[in-house]
């Protein structure tokens, strides 16, 4: 059975949260309870995607989701090391270049509050 | 205590006149359900002839003698005065037409010339055409009373874009000008580029709810609905409504992209928002996982109405069939018609249909605004719809149905007293009332009106007999040409109150809205002309389509501009670039098109039998 394993750390004054695994329709539902969660206590959101090999449109939809929730409150969000694959899939659907995205942690600047 | 009406006050009373006395200057006036008043004309009155958009003021002050006919339809503007009879002295009266027996909306090329000027209007207020390129960058969602749009921190919903493409297609295929064709083409191709999101789990397409530019001209895609009703959700009359432009597109040019983002937009439909168990589409589904039984939905878990049953017919699915003639399509609509006259029909406790409900079908009387209440201009869309696939599939129920509406609505719905249909009202009176109550108030909305000229017009198309459907034709048509086209700014007026009077507050002071753009201003002037034309004053009427090379299936353009009753209309002439081409079936209402490499232009002219 697929699942997603989820670790929450601090870098700089980003509150980072690393998945690993694969996010499609069987496992997007833990992976948007997830983000719900971060969404609570974080005003500086990184996403860590360097684990996650696979993303399916479902996917996508809840990264399109966070955005406009981040959007809407005011809150900063990037996503961390997705990689190409992925990265291809989101210039199909149209809404690569809506969000920001860094390689890696190390890129990474202090937020802006 | 009582109250009584003892104070003046301004209004609006529509009829005919039984007679008119020059000397007293009295008018007597008969309204629409037989009760009658006297109007006094007094050294002020003036008249005037109702305005087409385009035209200039027409006065008739000095005609009156001759006008005021015994049966002459008249909208009369003045002041009651309550003294010791109720008197009623008239500012302004409006003729809707120059004798007793003719109706300038039933006049060759009244509504072709409608749906130019409010083309022409849009493609202005959005492109700065034709001093600059059609652009959709430069879309707006939102655009004021005169046109003008914000440069900044915009929205572009990929609903109003999608019925902005409508107006043009139909504006295309009445009027045959270019710029038109441009811009649905355009409208098209910038859905797909900026607002298709393919699945790329499962091939299917959805729409973004549309693009936010906020001040720093960054872009961001909402996926899911802003509007007020449906937060967080994907909602089904948004998927359904991004396909109406692209396909009413289609049936001009046949473009196969199209055709593909439809197919895939409906097995959407088909995957995530049909009841496999219960029949029927489910209005909204959330966001990530595609399912309409999310506790997150909240008051949208689990629903159907209108709009999602319904809507798919005449947003896009009559026209994908007109284009195609394909059974599957034929097979969706029958399975629409058939849920409505099944579920929808209450009239054991209202004379209006239920139009929400849960799951199983059971009654929701308590979502949000609409409680038990009533759309007027629901129940009218669907009297019409019925009858225009009655012509292909002419079951006795959906005749029946069409009927009682038909039938019903003047009695609910209307406003005998000055003409116009209603906005929303509760489904039943309580104890003690007369009246039906408006929800909100009693203003009348233009797309409702384009429900009830419609659905009277194409009855009497279809069941001439009865004459009560030409005389709320009448009516209607007159009310809305005599009241809602904005002769100074171009376009037509959301709202007018029920006197006839723009009402211009808030969003029902805009040209462009969530709620509004070039789409039931233009699709009224392309059915009416249709049905006018073809079904019941009976004259030719010519129709101009642009195929691509390589488009439609087997080069066959069908070119029938409704589903009219089989028999009634034959293809009598046909011309492909400027020259006379004769390779068509004139029972099919088809052309067989020529292999061509590059885009042909094809009028065709069409004759009622």
């Amino acid at each position: 059975m697929s699942s997603l394993s989820f670790l929450e750390k601090t870098y700089l004054n980003w509150s980072v949260l690393s998945v690993d695994g694969q996010i499609d329709s069987k496992t997007v539902g833990e992976f948007k309870e997830a983000l719900d969660q971060k969404l609570l206590t974080s005003k500086c959101l990184a996403i860590d995607l360097t684990l996650v090999r696979f993303m399916s449109s479902a996917g996508l939809r809840a990264l399109l989701v966070l955005h406009h929730q981040t959007s809407s409150q005011g809150l900063s969000l990037v996503f961390v090391g997705i990689n190409e694959d992925i990265q291809d899939v989101m210039r199909v659907t149209g809404f690569h270049q809506h969000f920001t995205l860094v390689s890696s942690l190390d890129e990474l600047q202090p937020a802006v509050q | 205590m009582t109250n009584s009406l003892d104070f003046t006050v301004s209004d609006l009373i529509s009829g005919y006149v039984t007679c008119y006395d020059s000397a007293d200057r009295r008018i007597d006036l008969k309204t629409s359900d037989g009760r009658d008043y006297s109007l006094t004309l007094n050294d002020n009155s003036y008249a005037k002839l109702t305005q087409n958009l385009g035209e200039s003021w027409q006065d008739r002050t000095g005609l009156l003698e001759e006008r005021l006919k015994p049966g002459q339809m008249i909208f009369a503007y003045g002041t009651f005065f309550p003294e010791e009879e109720i008197k009623f002295e008239v500012n302004c009266i409006t003729f809707p037409g120059d004798s007793t027996d003719s109706f300038l909306h039933r006049d060759k090329g009244w509504w072709v010339q409608q749906v130019d000027q409010i083309a022409n209007r849009y493609l202005t207020w959005q492109f700065n055409w034709p001093n600059s390129d059609i652009d959709y960058r430069n879309y707006r969602t939102l655009v004021n009373i005169t046109g003008m749009k914000d440069e900044s921190d915009y929205l572009q919903e990929t609903d109003t874009i999608s019925r902005m493409v409508y107006g043009m297609a139909s504006a295309y295929m009445l009027t045959g000008k270019d710029e038109y064709l441009e811009a649905a083409e355009k409208g098209t191709e910038y859905l797909r580029e900026k607002m298709r999101f393919v699945d790329t789990d499962t091939g299917l397409i959805y729409w973004y709810h549309g693009l936010k530019v906020q001040n720093n001209n960054q872009e961001q895609k909402l996926l899911v609905s802003e509007f007020g009703d449906d937060y967080d959700c994907i909602p089904a009359y948004e998927q359904i409504y991004a396909l109406a432009g692209p396909i009413q597109t289609y049936r001009l040019t046949g473009d196969p992209k199209i055709l593909d983002d439809t197919e895939r937009t409906i097995q959407l439909f088909d995957q995530h928002y049909k009841d496999p168990n219960n029949g029927g589409y489910y209005s909204h589904i959330h966001a990530v996982t595609l399912s309409p039984h999310e506790e997150s939905l909240g008051r949208n878990k689990a629903r159907k109405n209108w709009n999602s049953v319904g809507d798919h017919a005449p947003a896009y699915l009559i026209n994908l069939w007109l284009a195609t003639e394909d059974d599957r399509y034929k097979a969706m609509l029958e399975d629409t018609f058939d849920t409505i006259e099944k579920y929808f029909q209450d009239y054991d406790n209202s004379p209006f249909v239920q139009e929400k409900f849960y799951d199983s079908w059971e009654k929701d009387q308590s979502w949000g605004w609409q409680q038990n209440r009533a759309v007027v201009g629901h129940n009218l869309k669907i009297a019409w719809n019925l009858m225009r696939y009655y012509s292909i599939d002419p079951k006795q129920q959906y005749k029946k149905l069409a009927e009682k509406i038909a039938d019903l609505m003047p009695k609910f719905g209307y406003d005998k007293q000055r003409f116009g249909w209603y906005d929303v009202v509760d489904r039943v009176v309580k104890a003690g009332q007369k009246f039906h109550r408006y929800a909100w108030h009693d203003r009348k909305a233009w797309w409702q009106q384009e429900q009830g000229i419609l659905a009277y017009f194409i009855l009497q198309g279809l069941f001439p007999e009865n004459t009560d459907y030409a005389k709320y034709a009448d009516e209607s048509a007159a009310f809305y040409n005599s009241f809602f086209l904005d002769n100074s700014d171009g376009g037509v007026y959301f709202n007018v109150l029920a006197n006839g009077m723009p009402y211009l507050l808030g969003t029902e002071r805009f040209k462009g809205s969530h709620s509004m753009s070039a789409y039931h201003s233009t699709e009224l002037c392309f059915l009416s002309t249709v049905y006018i034309d073809l079904m019941t004053n009976k004259r030719p009427l010519d129709l101009y389509f642009a195929p691509i090379s390589g488009g439609f299936t087997d080069n066959i353009l069908r070119v029938s501009p409704d589903i009219l009753p089989k028999g009634s209309v034959k293809l009598t002439g046909c011309e492909i670039d400027g020259q006379t081409y004769s390779d068509y079936d004139s029972d099919l209402l088809l052309v067989n098109l020529p292999h061509s490499k590059s885009r042909l232009k094809v009028k065709v002219t069409l004759t009622p039998v």
